[in-house]
């Protein structure tokens, strides 16, 4: 890491392994984005902002970059656990759950959006159970908070407070997330896994002899280290969710306004033939997802430099 | 289905490597440069060496609900080609969304037969120049050997009453329909629900917009509207193509679901057209005039009937495939104006489809 490559390298074959590596690269990565900014740098700005400055397309940017986020947050604290677990302890099918976490990545993105649609919809298995049992229950349970703060509330002149769970999972935002978790699981805990294994136990018995306790060798100990690692899962969890179109787009519903997703909108305009268009929400979740990134970086790089390089 | 994962502009999985620091380190390296030529030149070759020509070859690329259609036909076709003094053709034939085929054939598939949902989808390929303008006036019936129209499923007994299209706004029905934006087969579900308002005094623009209200699921095309009303049983009707519905009831049992045929509906064409532009000699234009041809023998025509679809020549079909369907008041694209008016007028940016979801 950092060492100058314009320096003639020891170990031959420098060349041809950058020329294979830069053309992959350029067929897989740049051509592509090229090709859409220059899609849309033909179209105009005007265009582009004609084109997204609807009310439709804000919805579905809001939506799937809301929905994205909340999966990446998700995606941050239970990936980090299920590293943690797969790490730290030893349990009877330990390896077999350790491939499973892979299995996202496996699976063709439609397989997945069809499975789970046939488990979360209102006749499968997890759906009739929320419609039919968890749902009502939650929704009395709610009632407690809701009172409370009315009694509050109320007398202040605000309206009173009814909190409701959604009825239904699949073909409304629920079943988005819930896509959206399954395709980002594994990022999180496969970046942080590594690190896990990495940290000695030395450390945190030091800490522990030091008179730290155990909240504190966690936070102030393990979860500086884990950072870095976690962000670039997080990141990358988020990216995937922001541009997945094959898994949603069965259990979403695809509600104008309501449950339509970005993507959806950038492959309804090329059903359309309007390249155009279809480029100019491409460019604007481009423009959202890298400005996203940019900030998730910077944040790394903070904390680099609070905590010193890990 | 149409096969999302293949769209390179709806993936977006956001790289953030460090890839502009690496290029400027690398540039001005002669060694670099060197492997670099040499690998693309590599990357190249594997690209540019051709497929060899294969004579008396022919792709169909059609939409989803012909699986079954072509198969028969295919077999039927090939048999009758070599009883001619010809070889064995090969031919193949490729499902999917009907405007995402016509966009893979614009892209530069090779097809050199189109069957497709619906004649705008055909036009799309036309402005290539792949094919002549009038395509359409050079086979017989718009040349669409086989038509169908909008019916609707429902569960079995009919139990929310459904029997005309003014049944669909009562309260609490769910209707199931593809967004007519993303199927081609939807546009004419649209276009049907909007002649029978038409028909019926009623503003059609107000009644497609409830109708749209009435819509819980909006699937990207029929097969996924199919499952979501089978599969999931959501919704209380699908509207969906005739043969659709046949089939359906063939693949579930016909005692799970009901076919209501409404008052007024609409005279499906898909049409079928050969690709000008894709026909590599003049051995294969015989071939694919002949396959086009063929569909309108009373053999092909039997075909279609057996696979659900109203065809013209009912000559050589079991009279039992022909009994089937019955007669409706039918308005056909042509009292829209052809597609080339009422696709930007009502399924376009900003046309009636739109409207229904801006005009809040």
């Amino acid at each position: 890491m950092g060492r100058p490559l314009v320096h003639r390298s020891p170990m031959p074959g420098l060349g041809l392994s950058a020329g294979i590596t830069l053309t992959m690269l350029s067929l897989v990565v740049i051509l592509p984005i090229g090709a859409l900014v220059l899609q849309g740098a033909s179209f105009g700005i005007a265009g582009i902002w004609d084109t997204i400055h609807r009310e439709r397309v804000w919805k579905a940017l809001f939506l799937s970059f809301r929905i994205s986020l909340y999966a990446a947050l998700f995606n941050l604290v239970f990936g980090v656990i299920l590293a943690w677990v797969l790490a730290r302890y030893s349990f009877p099918g330990r390896r077999i759950l350790d491939a499973a976490v892979d299995l996202p990545f496996a699976l063709p993105t439609a397989v997945a959006g069809i499975a789970l649609t046939a488990l979360y919809a209102p006749n499968g298995l997890f759906g009739a159970a929320w419609k039919d049992h968890i749902a009502p229950a939650l929704n009395i349970a709610l009632e407690v908070p809701a009172y409370i703060l009315n009694l509050v509330a109320v007398p202040l002149g605000f309206e009173a407070f009814v909190f409701e769970v959604p009825p239904r999972i699949a073909y409304a935002t629920p079943g988005i997330f819930i896509a959206l978790v399954f395709v980002g699981l594994p990022f999180v805990a496969r970046t942080v896994q590594p690190v896990i294994h990495e940290i000695e136990r030395e450390v945190e018995e030091a800490s522990a002899t030091l008179g730290a306790s155990r909240y504190y060798t966690l936070a102030r100990v393990i979860w500086p280290m884990l950072m870095p690692a976690a962000l670039t899962g997080f990141a990358l969890s988020l990216a995937r969710a922001v541009g997945e179109y094959g898994s949603v787009i069965f259990i979403a519903g695809n509600k104008p306004l309501l449950t339509e997703i970005a993507p959806l909108l950038v492959v309804i305009q090329l059903e359309q033939f309007n390249y155009d268009n279809a480029a100019a929400i491409g460019i604007a979740m481009l423009v959202i997802s890298f400005a996203m990134l940019l900030v998730i970086n910077l944040i790394q790089v903070w904390s680099r430099r609070r905590i010193g390089y890990v | 289905m149409t096969n999302p994962t293949a769209r390179p502009a709806a993936t977006f999985d956001g790289e953030h490597s460090g890839f502009g620091l690496s290029v400027s380190r690398f540039l001005g390296n002669a060694r670099f440069l060197r492997g670099a030529v040499a690998a693309i030149a590599l990357a190249v070759s594997g690209v540019v060496s051709a497929a060899p020509v294969q004579a008396e070859a022919l792709l169909n690329v059609s939409y989803d609900p012909t699986r079954e259609l072509y198969r028969e036909f295919n077999e039927a076709f090939a048999k009758y080609w070599v009883e001619q003094g010809n070889e064995a053709p090969s031919i193949e034939t490729s499902h999917g969304g009907s405007g995402a085929q016509a966009r893979s054939v614009v892209e530069g598939l090779e097809a050199q037969v189109l069957t497709l949902a619906l004649g705008g989808d055909i036009d799309r390929v036309a402005e290539t120049g792949k094919l002549p303008k009038d395509w359409q006036a050079k086979l017989p019936h718009n040349s669409s050997p086989y038509t169908s129209t909008i019916v609707f499923l429902v569960r079995n007994g009919n139990p929310k009453g459904l029997n005309d299209w003014g049944d669909l706004l009562k309260e609490g029905v769910e209707v199931i329909t593809p967004n007519p934006k993303t199927s081609g087969g939807a546009r004419w579900n649209y276009l049907a629900a909007w002649a029978w308002a038409e028909k019926n005094g009623q503003d059609p623009q107000e009644f497609v917009k409830k109708l749209y209200e009435h819509v819980p699921v909006l699937d990207t095309g029929a097969r996924g509207s199919t499952t979501t009303f089978v599969q999931r049983e959501i919704g209380d009707v699908l509207l969906a193509w005739e043969n659709e519905a046949y089939l359906a009831l063939e693949e579930l049992g016909d005692d799970a679901f009901d076919i209501v045929v409404p008052s007024v509906s609409i005279l499906t064409e898909p049409p079928v057209a050969l690709v000008e532009g894709n026909i590599k000699n003049d051995e294969q234009r015989k071939l694919a005039e002949a396959y086009l041809n063929y569909l309108y023998t009373p053999e092909g025509q039997a075909i279609a009937f057996k696979h659900f679809y109203r065809a013209w020549d009912d000559s050589a079909a079991n009279p039992e495939d022909v009994a089937r369907f019955p007669k409706l008041d039918l308005v056909t694209i042509a009292d829209f104006g052809g597609w080339e008016k009422a696709q930007p007028e009502h399924f376009g940016d900003g046309g009636t489809f739109d409207q229904i979801y801006t005009a809040k």
